[in-house]
């Protein structure tokens, strides 16, 4: 075995973070190059893949491995009056990683463990830090996955999809996270560690699960995971379609969905980004179409096989120029990279990108695009589509120079006009990302009073003092007759 | 060594070839003042920290810190570069602790061409941005690499070492990264057989080390067809010193490399390292005949793949399954790596390892240079390899079948198996 690999640790200081009596208390409970104190080091969790900067910083950074260290890290933060920030991967897009003020950032990236696999039940228990692509190459094994796939799925990790309840391309008809979590342990605000859910399938009591996944690390840690496992499906058939127009792209999705046919994933990028994804994987997207479709058909052959058949019907009745079903596996793993590598190509065209999340009814999807496309024209921005269409989730991404002066508030007075369109027909703010900081300001638009009063109430119900990553989801003033403090400069 | 460095002009180096996309709105006018890094600002500017680089990059694998990650790197970079930052400790410690394998680049969709962020990074480094010149290549470093290009000195040295090995002078804790040093070396002899002429680079410590490699290369070769010429002493490629941020004397290298490879046939390479390097000549100089030598070079894989049909017969194909170990600057610098596979096949079966070309962690001299997180890595690899349950791993790059062979593993070159299972001496 080799010698583990320590980082070297900063001395105690009288100018360094590592002179704070918490920091002292952390190293007693981990092992000391597990706390973090470098300036450069705490800058670095000031961002995740949002670019969102609100002006807070780590005020020490924790690498725990274990649920144990977890809680001694949440205890010393509590003792020392300190909030905390819980962070996977760091590929959230809506800054719920990022630090307002100045908490302990506790960082799951070392806690890679998958802890059991029993295939007969089709559960397996991970911690939270295991990589979503890790799980699903290490079940290979037995012919399972773990079925949510959000296209950052190589980098993010278990205890991100749960805290955001992350979906991906086939969560469409197999659903988000939260259908495939069974039960968690988590270290509550208060140190204390608790399972939630269970692995019989009626446990009894509230489904404080289902009240977990999805709450943005603002009721604690996830430390352990049951996830659900999913067989591999016998046949797959991936198609990808070719359009002249956006129009006609989103008439066919809903034409597939109209034929009662729901596809594992479907897909929609338009030309723009097309063209910078086929730059980087070389996988034959067209690069002159205005839009292409990514659907893919599994189940069983025969199934499979005459879904794929009607898709192509319906996609050449709707104006597709061409419909290319992937030969092998190979080409299929090559689409999908593509699509995939969406978001990260966006630098081809422009190094920034601000994106939105919003959902609209598919019915109303020809319209809302229409309306986005005019919104960034009006702004001289640039804009790329690409996105889950099969369940009506767009997201937009403006494309912009950050060093460009003045270019953040066009591409904030845009953002808020594609909210507010996706709004007005009908949608919600956020299908997948989360709210974190970045929609923050926007939930009173969608929530009345009592709804944001009722959501203040159970995250008080969890952490009373409101520890645990503050500042995020819910805007201030959400608790009727309660004042929150706004996050001070944050850029939203 | 150091006079023509100092005389480099402080702009950043010329912005990656091929056409600029076309202006879109929104899209910073190019001029923005340069800090101390040797970087181009547009390249540094590529990077949207969507963070799909983080599995990739052997330092983040290992200890799950964004600083050691590329993403937390680039950041970094940001803050010297752009946010005025200091380079303390903590800074030279991300860009030191990077082996520079790039497997962040295929993994990136926006394409940053981080392995040049990391050179004109430590380049900066290295000509005294933050500490003193010396502080961050001391002389004692410096010297190293400069042996490296006196090949008769390093040949010499390595016969010293090899009898200090045998007279158990040298320090276990350095022996134990080393490998059996031969006390006398065969000697290589151009091809006297009529053939497809190719040059055969032999490069610095391959060549004092590993010649039995060039043996079985130039058997393979000769068997499949070529007329093997060897350059007079063409000495180190200078990928280590590019690696360590003294440029210039990667230049000074790179040119006598060229002068003693001429003509218009192909320069084949059989250390992964060395072939990326070579073929990045063109960048590195910029000259028009930079360019025109970076364009003949190749793997030895994939001038053999091009010529499958004219391999020597199997006579003696290999027992066991081989596990094919990617170099990283064959698979994610070159990306030749499915050559290697192509040459062997008809050798041996093969197996893959699961681990998508993680770097091994022998990364030139980053093993000796960091060697608790090369182990690290390395713990890792071994891991991968015992799960294929294979017992012989080729590997086409020296540094990393030393760097397995010292954690006990049976690695060799892929021409050495090749000449095995061929019958071909070597
Ligand atoms: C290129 C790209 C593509 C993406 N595609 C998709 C997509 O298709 N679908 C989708 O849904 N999302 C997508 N995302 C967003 C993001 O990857 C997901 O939200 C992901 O689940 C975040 O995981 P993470 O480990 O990076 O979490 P982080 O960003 O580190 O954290 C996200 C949130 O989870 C909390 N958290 C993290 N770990 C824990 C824990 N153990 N316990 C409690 N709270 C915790 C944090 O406090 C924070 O609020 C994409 C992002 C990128 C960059």
């Amino acid at each position: 075995m080799a010698q583990r690999y320590r980082e070297p640790v900063t001395p105690p200081g009288p100018s360094t973070a590592a002179a704070d009596p918490l920091v002292a208390d952390l190293r007693r409970a981990l092992a000391p190059d597990r706390v973090r104190t470098e300036d450069l080091e705490l800058a670095l969790y000031g961002r995740d893949a949002s670019g969102i900067d609100a002006g807070g910083r780590a005020a020490v950074v924790c690498l725990p491995e274990t649920t144990e260290e977890v809680a001694a890290c949440v205890r010393a933060a509590r003792a020392h009056g300190r909030p905390f920030v819980a962070r996977g991967a760091g590929t959230g897009l809506a800054g719920g990683a990022v630090p307002v003020g100045e908490p302990v950032v506790i960082v799951t990236t070392r806690m890679t463990r998958i802890l059991e696999v029993d295939p007969d039940e089709r559960v397996a228990w991970v911690q939270p830090g295991v990589l979503n692509l890790d799980l699903t190459r290490h079940l290979a094994t037995w012919d399972l996955h773990f079925a949510p796939d959000p296209s950052s799925q190589q980098a993010c990790t278990i205890g991100g999809n749960v805290a955001n309840n992350s979906g991906g391309p086939h969560c469409l008809r197999d659903g988000v996270t939260s259908a495939h979590v069974v039960a968690l342990e988590v270290v509550l605000p208060d140190g204390s560690v608790t399972v939630l859910g269970a692995l019989d399938p009626e446990p009894g009591g509230y489904d404080l699960r289902g009240a977990f996944v999805g709450s943005e690390g603002c009721l604690g840690i996830a430390t352990r995971v049951a996830v659900r496992l999913t067989p591999n499906p016998p046949a797959v058939r991936t198609l990808l379609a070719d359009f002249a127009s956006v129009e006609d792209a989103a008439a066919t999705v809903s034409a597939v969905i109209a034929a009662g046919i729901v596809p594992a994933a479907l897909e929609m990028m338009d030309a723009r980004i097309t063209a910078a994804v086929e730059d980087y994987v070389g996988a034959g997207y067209p690069r002159d179409a205005a839009a292409v479709l990514l659907v893919e058909l599994d189940g069983l052959p025969a199934g499979v096989e005459a879904h794929a058949a009607e898709v192509v019907r319906l996609a050449t009745a709707h104006g597709a120029r061409a419909v290319r079903v992937a030969a092998d596996d190979a080409e299929r793993a090559l689409l999908w990279k593509g699509r995939k590598s969406a978001f990260g190509a966006v630098a081809r065209i422009l190094p920034d990108y601000y994106l939105h999340d919003t959902v609209v009814p598919r019915t109303r999807l020809v319209e809302v695009l229409r309306r986005v496309y005019q919104i960034a024209e009006r702004h001289d921005l640039v804009v790329v589509n690409v996105f889950h269409a099969g369940d009506g989730n767009l997201h937009p991404l403006l494309l912009f120079d950050r060093r460009v002066p003045g270019v953040m508030d066009r591409v904030h007075a845009a953002g808020e006009e594609i909210v507010a369109a996706s709004l007005e027909a009908g949608g919600v703010l956020s299908g997948e990302h989360g709210i974190g900081l970045e929609k923050k300001a926007y939930m009173d638009r969608l929530f009345g009073p009592d709804d944001l009063d009722a959501q203040a109430r159970l995250r008080e119900a969890f952490d009373p003092d409101g520890a645990a990553n503050p500042d995020k989801v819910l805007p201030a003033g959400a608790r009727c007759g309660d004042l929150q403090r706004a996050p001070e400069g944050a850029w939203i | 060594m150091s006079g023509r460095a100092d005389e480099r002009e402080a702009v950043p180096p010329e912005t990656a070839a091929g056409a600029e996309p076309a202006p879109a709105p929104g899209r910073a006018p190019l001029a923005v003042a340069p800090g101390p890094l040797r970087v181009d600002d547009a390249e540094l500017a590529a990077c949207v920290s969507c963070g799909l680089c983080l599995p990739h990059c052997p330092t983040w694998r290992v200890t799950g810190a964004e600083l050691l990650s590329p993403r937390g790197r680039i950041a970094a970079m940001r803050a010297v570069q752009w946010g005025g930052a200091e380079l303390d400790g903590t800074f030279v410690r991300a860009m030191d602790t990077c082996v520079q394998c790039r497997g962040c680049e295929p993994a990136c969709p926006s394409g940053v061409p981080f392995g040049r962020l990391m050179e004109g990074t430590r380049e900066a480094l290295a000509f005294g941005a933050g500490r003193g010149r010396g502080a961050y290549q001391p002389w004692w470093r410096r010297l190293g690499y400069e042996v490296l290009g006196r090949h008769r000195l390093l040949l010499a040295g390595s016969t010293a070492l090899a009898v200090a090995q045998r007279l158990r002078l040298v320090p276990e804790r350095v022996d134990r990264s080393l490998p059996r040093l031969s006390l006398r070396r065969p000697r290589l002899r151009r091809s006297n057989v009529t053939g497809e002429p190719v040059w055969l680079f032999t490069g610095c410590v391959m060549d004092a080390w590993q010649r039995d490699v060039h043996v079985a290369t130039i058997a393979v070769l000769e068997a499949a067809g070529a007329r093997v010429r060897l350059p007079g002493d063409p000495g180190c490629c200078g990928a280590l010193h590019a690696h360590a941020g003294l440029r210039a004397g990667a230049e000074r290298l790179a040119r006598r490399v060229i002068a003693a490879l001429p003509g218009d046939d192909p320069v084949l390479v059989s250390s992964a390292g060395c072939g990326a390097a070579l073929k990045d000549y063109g960048h590195l100089l910029g000259t028009p005949e930079a360019e025109r030598f970076a364009r003949r070079v190749l793997d030895v894989h994939e001038w053999l793949a091009a010529r499958a049909d004219r391999l020597p017969p199997p006579v003696r194909p290999l027992a066991g399954p081989v596990a094919v170990q990617d170099p990283c600057h064959l698979r994610h610098v070159q990306r030749a790596h499915p050559s290697v596979r192509a040459v062997l096949a008809p050798y041996a079966t093969l197996v893959e390892l699961d681990d998508e070309g993680l770097c091994c962690g022998a990364g030139g001299t980053y093993s000796a240079l960091q060697p608790d997180l090369a182990a690290g890595i390395r713990a890792r690899k071994l891991e991968a390899i015992g799960r294929t349950g294979a017992a012989v791993v080729a590997s086409a790059n020296p540094g990393c079948a030393l760097h397995l062979a010292a954690a006990g593993v049976d690695a060799r070159h892929p021409m050495t198996l090749v000449a095995e299972a061929a019958g071909l001496p070597g």
